[in-house]
């Protein structure tokens, strides 16, 4: 599949939008990562093909100059592309309450994707602040698979909630002569 | 055949919308040194963009009319020979960054490696265009890391380095203050002679350094096309680009031993007009 | 001034510049050998993959890297082992406990504990081996003289490129909206609302590049034919590229050996 230009230049564009923005919420001292509006905006711009490979390169680019170990979690950014892409193509970036389920359903499913990571790559833990729950949970008993799930879906709730309301709002304030060469953003309108 | 046709364009950016150009006619020959000039939102940016083949998008079509290059419409011309046709320098320095080079040096090559072409081939084409746009001091370094001056002639060198038929700067020089404008002028001025060079600009002074004729731009319609002295008589001149503009204008023409001798300055649009109407008689141009 | 922009960028990559041996290496070869490690891993026991990261810090400490290793294991390292060192260590149910200073371990829960860490040394050593030493231009170049799509190319180098300019554009929006009151110490939800207003505007202006940057790229003859010319392609040889066929042949035997050792 080849992609044109102009979604080529939206995909670098957005990598950069991911990372800065990661950056942004460090200022604040926001607990989340919120590193996904890019992927999310490409996705529902361009589809799921192009949000995946957005994905998959922002892991790529912050291992090259940041963290090596981001790169192992290219899946997660992957399927993050993959699904904002395919529930933009069902219609559900077109008003806020299905964009919030959107985030919802988003949360979940990159969770599912990161649980096996977190656990057999890095045994269930990621030197970040989630494993103070992971390890809470796992001190009152509980398994340490589900530990990890319950202590990461709480946090990529609120964290990809956040993501699809910024990209949608970003979205809505789009110009037309701007959104018009993006044939796929059809489905996220009216 | 002139080489850019272009015959009654309406353009809109939007179907329906307010029309940004309103039946332009205009032909530009090889070689030559045209000026659009204009207000903002006259629609000489976007004209610009037509001549050097930006425009149409598959979203953004002509109402009426069109545009031909060498005969054929851009579109008709293969992807490979179009960056050969016509070349574009915008405003803002940065934007004109392919974003693949981490060199000034690559810069330059990325085009013509686009291209496909042999290796000796790039490496004459990028030195001819280091030497004219004096950066053999930056080959070197990192793009992005340069002065707006500075990625404004990396811009020139990497679109000269496609050796096309007609360079088109759309506002180069607006962001700059006066001393890298000029020097960016100096620049442009000594580009090689047979290259057509189309200049959009607000600046009638830059336009005057660089052009010998002027189109002027007014809500998307061609209401002269002339001559340096004419252009500054003409009525809608003052109105657009002011008195001091005028000023500055006439005192380029007298610098450039155009200025009629014994006669003072002109202190008012009318004065500077009664100036030049001896000026546009003795050149045979009609208003 | 302009030269001190050139070192900021420098700071933007963990590449550190050299001569050296694995500096010449073709990066193509570096990555082959990347992806080995990955493997190895994953698919040999603790001690292999302790000597794995131990070698890989080694190369890089010669290449020149060695402080860039130092920081960044300890980063990862250091939370990484003390939060293994609670749920496996201590909290989990995992068998064979001993009391040590007063604390409740186990004896395979600890043995798991040196087991990861193993392996995410391996993994992050073997990584930084190829960023310390490979230049995301090298690497282009030679993804490009191989016929690897430049589509794929400026996806990595367009971003590595705006990130600083971008981050600098970030900076003084904050200083901007700073300027005009935005709260960016107060409460927990003062905090989440001025989050929009340093995003939206930074976004818009990215946003709005877009036409033009791909105009320049199409006008430049991007992606016209099918194949580009590089110059000053990084070397390969018959050598390198018999290392990286072993490499890649030496992959699947790794994953079908650990197959049948577990």
């Amino acid at each position: 599949m080849k992609l044109d230009t102009r979604t080529l230049v939206l995909m670098a564009v957005a990598i950069v939008i991911n990372i800065v923005v990661g950056q942004i919420a460090v200022w604040l001292k926001l607990p989340i990562y919120i590193d996904a509006i890019g992927t999310v905006l490409v996705a529902v711009l361009a589809g799921p093909f192009a949000g995946a490979l957005t994905g998959l390169l922002t892991n790529v680019i912050w291992g090259l100059i940041l963290d090596p170990g981001a790169l192992w979690f290219f899946p997660v950014s992957v399927v993050i592309g993959l699904v904002a892409g395919g529930l933009a193509r069902a219609g559900w970036f077109r008003a806020i309450p299905l964009t919030v389920l959107a985030g919802v359903v988003i949360a979940v499913l990159s969770t599912i994707v990161a649980i096996p990571i977190i656990v057999y790559v890095y045994g269930g833990v990621t030197g970040a602040g989630t494993d103070f729950l992971t390890a809470y949970m796992v001190g009152i008993g509980n398994k340490l698979i589900e530990s990890v799930g319950i202590a990461n879906l709480l946090q990529n709730l609120g964290d990809k909630v956040l993501t699809v309301l910024v990209a949608w709002a970003i979205i809505k304030r789009l110009p037309s002569r701007f959104t018009s060469g993006f044939p796929f953003f059809r489905y996220s309108q009216g | 055949m002139a080489l850019i046709e272009i015959d009654n364009l309406h353009f809109s950016w939007t179907p329906g919308g307010p029309g940004v150009l309103a039946g332009i006619s205009l032909q530009i020959a090889a070689g030559e040194r045209i000026a659009i000039l204009g207000a903002n939102a006259s629609g000489k940016s976007t004209l610009a963009q037509w001549i050097a083949g930006w425009l149409p998008t598959a979203a953004a079509t002509a109402e009426t009319g069109g545009l031909t290059v060498q005969g054929k419409a851009y579109g008709d011309h293969d992807a490979a020979s179009r960056p050969g046709l016509a070349q574009f320098t915008g405003q803002v320095p940065m934007q004109q960054l392919s974003g693949f080079a981490f060199t000034v040096f690559d810069e330059i090559a990325f085009g013509p490696g686009n291209l496909g072409l042999p290796e000796a081939e790039i490496r004459a084409r990028i030195s001819d265009a280091i030497r004219i746009c004096n950066l053999e001091a930056l080959k070197d370094r990192d793009p992005f890391s340069l002065s707006g001056g500075e990625q404004q002639r990396l811009s020139i060198a990497a679109a000269l380095a496609m050796q096309p038929e007609i360079l088109v700067l759309d506002e180069p020089t607006s962001n700059f203050d006066p001393e890298s404008r000029d020097a960016l002028l100096d620049q442009i001025e000594r580009l090689p002679a047979g290259l057509t060079i189309v200049l959009a600009d607000a600046s009638l002074t830059t336009a005057l350094r660089l052009a010998a004729r002027f189109v002027l731009l007014d809500a998307g319609r061609i209401i002269f096309d002339g001559a340096a002295a004419a252009l500054l008589a003409h009525p809608r001149t003052a109105e657009i680009f002011g008195l001091p503009e005028i000023r500055l204008a006439a005192e380029y023409l007298q610098s450039a031993g155009l200025w009629p001798a014994g006669v003072p300055m002109p202190q008012s649009t009318g004065a500077a007009i009664s100036v030049l109407r001896p000026l546009l008689a003795a050149s045979g141009v009609s208003q | 001034m302009a030269a001190a922009k050139d070192k900021d960028r420098e700071k933007t990559l963990l590449y550190v510049p050299g001569e050296g041996w694995l500096h010449r290496l073709n990066p193509l070869t570096r990555l082959t050998g990347l992806g080995l490690v990955a493997v190895a891993a994953f698919a040999l026991p603790p001690a292999a993959t302790i000597v794995i990261a131990l070698v890989a810090t080694l190369m890089g400490t010669v290449a020149g890297a060695g402080a860039v290793f130092l920081r960044r294991l300890t980063l990862t390292l250091g939370p990484l082992a003390l939060a293994l060192f609670v749920v496996h260590g201590m909290l989990m149910d995992h068998p064979n406990r001993f009391g040590f200073l007063g604390l409740d371990l186990s004896h395979d829960g600890l043995m798991y504990m040196v087991k990861i860490l193993g392996r995410i040394a391996a993994l992050l050593s073997g990584s930084l081996v190829f960023v310390t030493t490979t230049h995301p231009s090298a690497l282009l170049k030679a993804l490009d003289s191989h016929g690897f799509p430049p589509g794929v190319s400026y996806l990595i180098a367009s971003p590595l490129l705006l990130l600083e300019p971008f981050t600098q554009r970030a900076r003084a929006i904050r200083e901007a909206q700073m300027a005009r009151g935005l709260d960016l110490e107060g409460s927990f939800f003062a905090r989440i609302r001025a989050f929009p207003a340093l995003l939206l505007p930074l976004v818009t202006l990215a946003l709005a590049d877009i036409d033009h940057r791909a105009q320049v790229l199409d006008g430049r003859g991007f992606r016209a034919r099918p194949r580009r010319t590089v110059l000053d392609a990084p070397k390969d040889s018959p050598r390198q590229r018999l290392a990286r066929r072993v490499m890649l042949g030496l992959a699947p035997l790794l994953i079908v050996g650990a197959f049948f050792w577990h």
